[in-house]
């Protein structure tokens, strides 16, 4: 099988996660418990959390918490509480829908338009920052096209307009796949571990120390309080060990990525299929049309060939059309034939190769059975 | 003082002669709804107690009951030892929570209890008044609510108000087996659950034709066959691989014609399946001028086809209609889920509204149609709901 659905979710890596679990077997204790077992295990979190923070400014602390949905959910709800919320219209579902959320709570949310590559458009997000804002959320890498959006620059441009505002981005298709540092000018990023090749069950809030959190989960005051409930111990150390190994690797596999994504789009047939993603967009993913035709019907024709590939975002799949796609400015034409093939470091050139052959032929079958005049 | 649900039966006592049959076969249905549970089930003149069940499952067993057709209502009631002290007592426990006007009507079929009805009723409401003074005021002629009092022969009495609407109908099994082409849209499921109403037994045929349709669609296909499996008291789903043939029309035919030479196919193996697995009729959800497929002579065009009664319950019934009884009957959220169905993709531009049986004819006689038939019956998927 060659599964080019990375952005969905990543194989878990299996050395890593041998390890995870040989560590997790020995080592099942409650963090909480006073122990030696519990203790340590505790200690071994921390030393986890001192790892992944070393990319991060200074100023940051994490709080561990269940998918990169309540690390977003965290930080709108901590941080967005009167006045207006500024987000973009290219948000994942998770961003989105807490902001729709935040009307009933008092708080107006407000969207900035996208550009044709998925990108927010600076100057409408600008225009919509008031003295009434208190909190700003952007995507670092737009999960159905990867644009990219300077996240820094807009942070700074942001707070030049109203200082008092809270940044967070959503960082979950950028951690560990390209190479940022945060400015002091970003509040809050949230990340998740299964998109870079650990378990589902674990994300991260990395968030300024200063900024308090409101919780959304009470119980036993883990996570200093600001995320109750026993840590996903295996997840977490999982994490800890495929975090390290990806940024290590970062370089390395961002180029990798950024020529298999080339010699993808070089081999796709441009007389059907229209790429979606702009030229600086994540190598990760690419986003693209069969013009006219079906997206689903694609995706399931390559199954046949063993591929894996996405039709769009799969927490938004009940949707038929994309909403990202549909606020880049795309017709019903574009939105019904678009696909989105999102790679990972395990990726080969061989796989790219052999499924771009497969697509156009399937796009062309399909284009044959859809319109007989070709 | 225990709980017991009433259970009312319509339709079936006009049936004379025939009227064992018919409540032999609810009170199966009843018992096949209810496997899950742990009750006990005794049989009264024109109605059913349901009795001996664990409280806590007093909402699944009326959740499963609402879906047995043949049942007209039900009633959630007290069940007491004959004795107006303790029949006095369930009626103001009934009347707990409630509010306005009421009255008492006592029906009295065990003849040696010491109170008539009448007196029994103004003991009773006296009693209820005097529980809860100024909650309450009686009114004989249009009260807020009654207080049903039922005295039975053998010794125990009945205490509700108030009844819950059943599906009504006649129970499954009654009226033959019928064979439902499902295709998870809006339409047939409803068209489904009103012949189970009037005593069909049903089992769905799907055309699936992979990769045009993914597994998603399937699925929701199969949910929406487990939520009319409650209907049908048990449901066998046939899944009909059929992109080998919307290929073949494709190929040699006349664009215009595609969808009306598909509807001819879907209807003969939709028969052929009824005929070997013991169905009687097939039944669509076709309504009349929705869709180009659903003209009196595209109707014509693929009814043409078959032997068997086809069963059209939606018919004239406007689209407004339908989606209203697909809420009823929780279909319809899972209907309207986006996966690609294969006529979207195999859709002309302009098909033939009005096709004459001619040319119909001259377009399918491009097909080895027997083979293509036969080919699909060979590779029917059978999943038992």
């Amino acid at each position: 099988m060659i599964y080019l659905d990375n952005a969905a979710t990543t194989k878990p890596d299996e050395k890593v996660l041998a390890e995870a679990v040989e560590y997790y077997k020995e080592n099942f204790w409650n963090p909480s418990a006073l122990y030696a077992g519990g203790l340590a295990v505790k200690k071994r979190i921390s030393e986890i959390r001192d790892e992944i923070l070393k990319g991060f400014p200074s100023s940051f602390e994490t709080v561990f918490v269940s998918c990169g949905s309540e690390a977003d959910n965290l930080a709108i709800f901590s941080f967005a509480k009167r006045g207006n919320a500024v987000t973009t219209s290219g948000e994942h579902s998770a961003v989105y829908e807490s902001f729709c959320e935040l009307k009933k709570r008092g708080v107006e949310p407000r969207f900035a338009k996208l550009n044709a590559d998925g990108s927010v458009n600076v100057n409408d997000l600008l225009s919509l920052v008031d003295e009434k804002t208190t909190f700003v959320s952007v995507v670092h890498v737009n999960n159905e096209t990867g644009a990219v959006n300077d996240i820094n620059a807009i942070a700074d441009l942001v707070k030049k307009k109203n200082p008092s505002i809270i940044f967070h981005s959503d960082g979950v298709q950028a951690y560990g796949k390209i190479p940022y540092r945060l400015s002091d000018k970003i509040d809050a990023y949230s990340v998740s571990a299964h998109k870079i090749g650990g378990l589902k069950g674990v994300g991260v809030l990395f968030k300024k120390k200063n900024l308090v959190v409101t919780p959304i989960v009470f119980g036993g005051g883990q996570e200093g309080g600001k995320r109750s409930g026993t840590e996903n111990v295996l997840g977490i150390i999982d994490f800890g060990y495929v975090a390290k190994k990806h940024n290590v690797a970062l370089s390395e596999n961002f180029e990798k990525a950024q020529k298999i994504k080339r010699i993808l789009i070089d081999s796709l047939d441009s007389r059907f299929i229209r790429i979606i993603s702009g030229e600086n967009s994540s190598p990760y993913i690419l986003s693209f049309s069969a013009v006219g035709l079906r997206g689903e019907v694609i995706m399931h024709m390559l199954e046949e060939f063993g591929i894996v590939v996405g039709t769009g975002s799969a927490c938004s799949s009940r949707q038929r059309h994309s909403r990202v796609l549909k606020n880049c400015g795309y017709g019903a034409d574009v939105l019904d034939g678009a696909l989105r093939i999102s790679f990972s470091s395990e990726t080969t050139e061989s796989d790219v190769t052999y499924a771009a052959e497969k697509i156009n032929e399937c796009v062309k079958k399909l284009k044959g059975v859809m319109d007989r005049n070709i | 003082m225990k709980k017991v649900i009433i259970v009312r039966v319509c339709e079936i006592f006009l049936k004379g002669k025939n009227r064992f049959y018919f409540v032999n076969l609810l009170e199966s249905n009843i018992k096949k709804a209810l496997i899950d549970v742990k009750f006990n089930i005794v049989k009264l003149q024109m109605r059913y107690l349901i009795e001996d069940f664990n409280e806590n499952d007093y909402d699944l067993i009326i959740s499963k009951l609402l879906k047995v057709s043949g049942i007209h209502t039900l009633s959630e009631a007290l069940c007491v030892e004959s004795d107006v002290d303790k029949i006095a007592e369930a009626a103001i426990k009934i009347c707990d929570g409630k509010g306005g006007t009421f009255k008492v009507e006592t029906n009295r079929a065990d003849k040696t209890f010491p109170m008539h009805s009448v007196e029994l009723s103004a003991e009773v409401g006296g009693r209820i008044l005097e529980t809860y003074p100024g909650k309450f005021s009686v009114d004989v002629k249009k009260p807020a609510f009654i207080v049903h009092v039922d005295i039975r022969e053998n010794g125990e009495t009945l205490v509700y108000s108030g009844v819950i609407k059943g599906v009504g109908g006649m129970p499954v099994g009654s009226s033959g087996k019928g064979f439902l082409m499902l295709s998870g849209g809006i339409d047939s499921p409803v068209a489904g659950y009103m012949m189970c109403k009037r005593g069909m037994k049903l089992a769905a045929v799907h055309f699936h034709s992979y990769p045009y349709t993914g597994e998603a669609a399937k699925e929701k296909v199969i949910t929406l066959g487990k939520k009319l499996a409650d209907y049908s008291s048990g449901m066998t789903l046939y899944v009909v691989k059929f992109t080998h043939i919307q290929e073949e029309i494709h190929q040699k035919c006349s664009e215009e014609f595609m969808i009306t030479m598909m509807r001819r196919f879907m209807m003969r193996i939709t028969e052929r399946l009824a005929e070997i697995h013991g169905g009687q009729a097939i039944i669509t959800g076709e309504s009349l001028g929705q869709v180009a497929s659903q003209t009196t002579e595209s109707i014509t065009s693929s009814n043409s086809v078959v032997k068997m009664p086809v069963f059209r319950p939606l018919i004239a019934f406007d689209k407004l209609e339908t989606i209203e009884i697909a809420n009823k009957i929780d279909t319809y959220e899972t209907s309207i889920l986006p996966y690609e169905d294969c006529c979207t993709v195999f859709l002309p531009k302009f098909p033939v509204i009005k096709p004459r049986m001619d040319k119909v004819l001259k377009e399918e006689s491009k097909l080895d149609v027997e083979e293509l038939v036969r080919s699909a019956m060979r590779e029917v998927e059978v999943i038992e709901l």
